[in-house]
């Protein structure tokens, strides 16, 4: 499968007041539904991210700020031509658990154009980042590394997972894995 | 049965079997799991969400048991990293929080299967706590410990209670219970009470008026199956007894211990667990989300998953920071009134028995927090 066939899916954008009235499980269901019709149900990790690869943009958000606003920002990001490659929310202080799911939900929604949404494993956690493909994340964004670290003492926060740690992630959240490698081609990662 | 026949059984308050409970373990969309279990928490307690202010004691880490999944036990007084409480020393970490103007309802209390303590030590240590603070309820000893009692002091199970309670016991925790599949336990606890014994010390306190909570271990070497069997195993001593009010699903924590090249649960698995356990437990009234275990933000989230209850503000938790947890070991009230408030929920401040200590205006009040956001987008890469 190649990544450039599908990047140029661009279903409608959703009316922003719409966005803002839907309960957490109602956007989660419908930011999935955009990911899953955009990407077959696969979810993507990298080994290695070149410098030179597509941009990814940073989306910062925090707690207290409305709906509203964070679609506001989002608008500006969806008038941008050409769009980024991805985006990742990228919460400023530690993130609350519902509100960022919320956030990703956003994103993917209020983003037809953008191709990716990348959940951070170092400023997440695993599990977050785990539960953001529920709410319209495609890609990990984390170290990946060769062998598994014993997450102890200072190194309980290494956000680094092996590709089997990966892939164990992404199928645990319902997609199939998919590295992308870096001549641009997806390779699944069978179970 | 399929998801849909699974709903229809839930929204008619029909008890969920085997089958069932496995089915929503397999079905392929979490978050329509996650909508039926928010439907039926939201029917027991609206937007209710609970929490306690207490504390925690494990006054010695000394086990004889060799559990491996534990990262806290030793095996002997005089190992590496071994330590067991003096009274005084115990007593000592209430008197710092009384005079700390700490307004704490509930001491948890579990430990080691010490050995050499006699019988005295624990009874002391109630009866010492009360003497501080005698409206403080003692949430002590886990089923194992209890059963360990009778057996290392020549008591019945109810003797044991009995002359716990004389000294200031109010109620018991879950822990201990693990998977009850004796499969499972012969591999991973094989030196502690059975599933049967341990569900036979709660019905002893049951009988006697005492109320406790109940467990589950999950993300070791258990099969989906085990886990429901589980849960119905607790149900069904729930229909015979109604004496448990909360159940606490416990996330395997992998580091220091015999079992860390397992993974441990992912985050989907936790939402899962809370999810399935509030749809199959129709009669425990409480799905507690802890917190310490689980990490802030997977127990807010799992506050949409099924689950009413944050425990509370905890302070020195040992048991699962020796495991790699990475949580705080204590939190303020008014740092868990803003979480249940950011989750859209409302916070209501409980003691153990769930009586309510405050709510709305009464509770402890958030801090301003805002910060400024950097608007400017940041490329990575």
């Amino acid at each position: 499968m190649s990544a450039s066939a599908t990047e140029e899916f661009r279903p409608a954008i959703a009316a922003p007041e719409a966005l803002a009235a839907m309960d957490l499980f109602a956007l989660g269901r419908q930011a999935a539904a955009a990911r899953d019709a955009r990407w077959n149900r696969r979810g993507f990790f990298v080994r290695a991210r070149a410098a030179q690869d597509q941009a990814i943009l940073r989306f910062p958000f925090q707690d207290g700020e409305s709906d509203g606003e964070r679609l506001e920002r989002l608008a500006a990001i969806a008038a941008a031509m050409p769009p980024p490659w991805g985006i990742m929310p990228a919460p400023v202080g530690e993130p609350f658990g519902l509100d960022t799911l919320r956030c990703f939900a956003l994103c993917r929604l209020a983003l037809p154009g953008v191709a990716h949404l990348l959940a951070d494993v170092t400023t997440l956690g695993p599990r977050l980042a785990q539960m953001a493909f529920g709410f319209g994340a495609d890609e990990l964004f984390a170290p990946i590394v060769a062998e598994r670290a014993l997450r102890v003492g200072a190194n309980a926060n290494n956000p680094a997972l092996t590709r089997k740690e990966a892939a164990t992630l992404l199928r645990g959240a319902g997609l199939i894995p998919c590295e992308r490698l870096a001549d641009g081609t997806l390779q699944e990662v069978p179970a | 049965m399929t998801f849909p026949g699974i709903r229809d059984k839930v929204r008619a308050g029909e008890p969920l079997s085997l089958e069932d409970g496995v089915a929503l373990y397999e079905h392929a969309n979490l978050l329509e799991v996650g909508t039926l279990a928010n439907e039926v928490r939201e029917r027991l307690h609206g937007d209710r969400t609970f929490f306690n202010r207490n504390m925690h004691i494990n006054a010695t880490n000394v086990c004889e048991a060799s559990c491996m999944f534990c990262s806290f036990a030793r095996l002997q007084p005089g190992d590496p990293g071994a330590y067991t409480m003096s009274h005084e020393e115990a007593w000592e970490r209430l008197r710092a929080r009384v005079a700390a103007g700490d307004a704490i309802t509930e001491i948890h209390i579990v430990n080691g299967l010490h050995p050499g303590l006699p019988f005295d030590y624990y009874t002391e240590l109630l009866a010492g706590l009360k003497r501080i603070q005698p409206s403080i309820h003692l949430k002590a000893f886990t089923a194992v410990e209890i059963f360990y009692f009778a057996k290392k002091f020549g008591l019945s199970t109810a003797d044991v209670l009995a002359r716990l309670r004389a000294a200031g016991l109010d109620s018991l925790p879950g822990g201990g219970a693990e998977i009850f599949a004796a499969r499972v336990r012969k591999k991973i606890c094989d030196d502690k009470c059975t599933g049967d014994e341990w569900l036979d010390v709660h019905r002893t306190a049951h009988r006697s008026g005492l109320r406790s909570n109940c467990t589950m271990l999950y993300g070791t070497i258990e099969t989906v199956e085990e886990r429901v069997d589980h849960m119905l195993q607790l149900r069904a001593l729930q229909d015979e007894t109604g004496g448990f009010q909360t159940f606490i699903p416990l996330a395997f924590h992998p580091d220091n211990n015999a079992l860390m090249k397992l993974p441990g649960p992912t985050g989907t698995e936790d939402l899962r667990t809370y999810a399935v356990a509030r749809l199959l437990l129709h009669n425990i009234p409480h799905i507690k989300a802890y917190w310490i275990m689980l990490g802030v933000k997977t127990a807010q989230t799992a506050l949409w998953f099924g689950a009413d209850d944050l425990d509370g503000t905890v302070q020195e938790e040992r048991i699962y920071h020796m495991a790699g947890a990475e949580t705080p070991q204590v939190m303020s009230p008014a740092e868990i009134v803003r979480i249940i408030r950011n989750a859209g929920r409302t916070p209501v401040e409980r003691d153990t028995l769930y009586n309510v200590v405050a709510e709305g205006a009464a509770l402890a009040t958030d801090k301003p927090f805002r910060r400024d956001v950097r608007r400017s987008l940041e490329v990575v890469s």
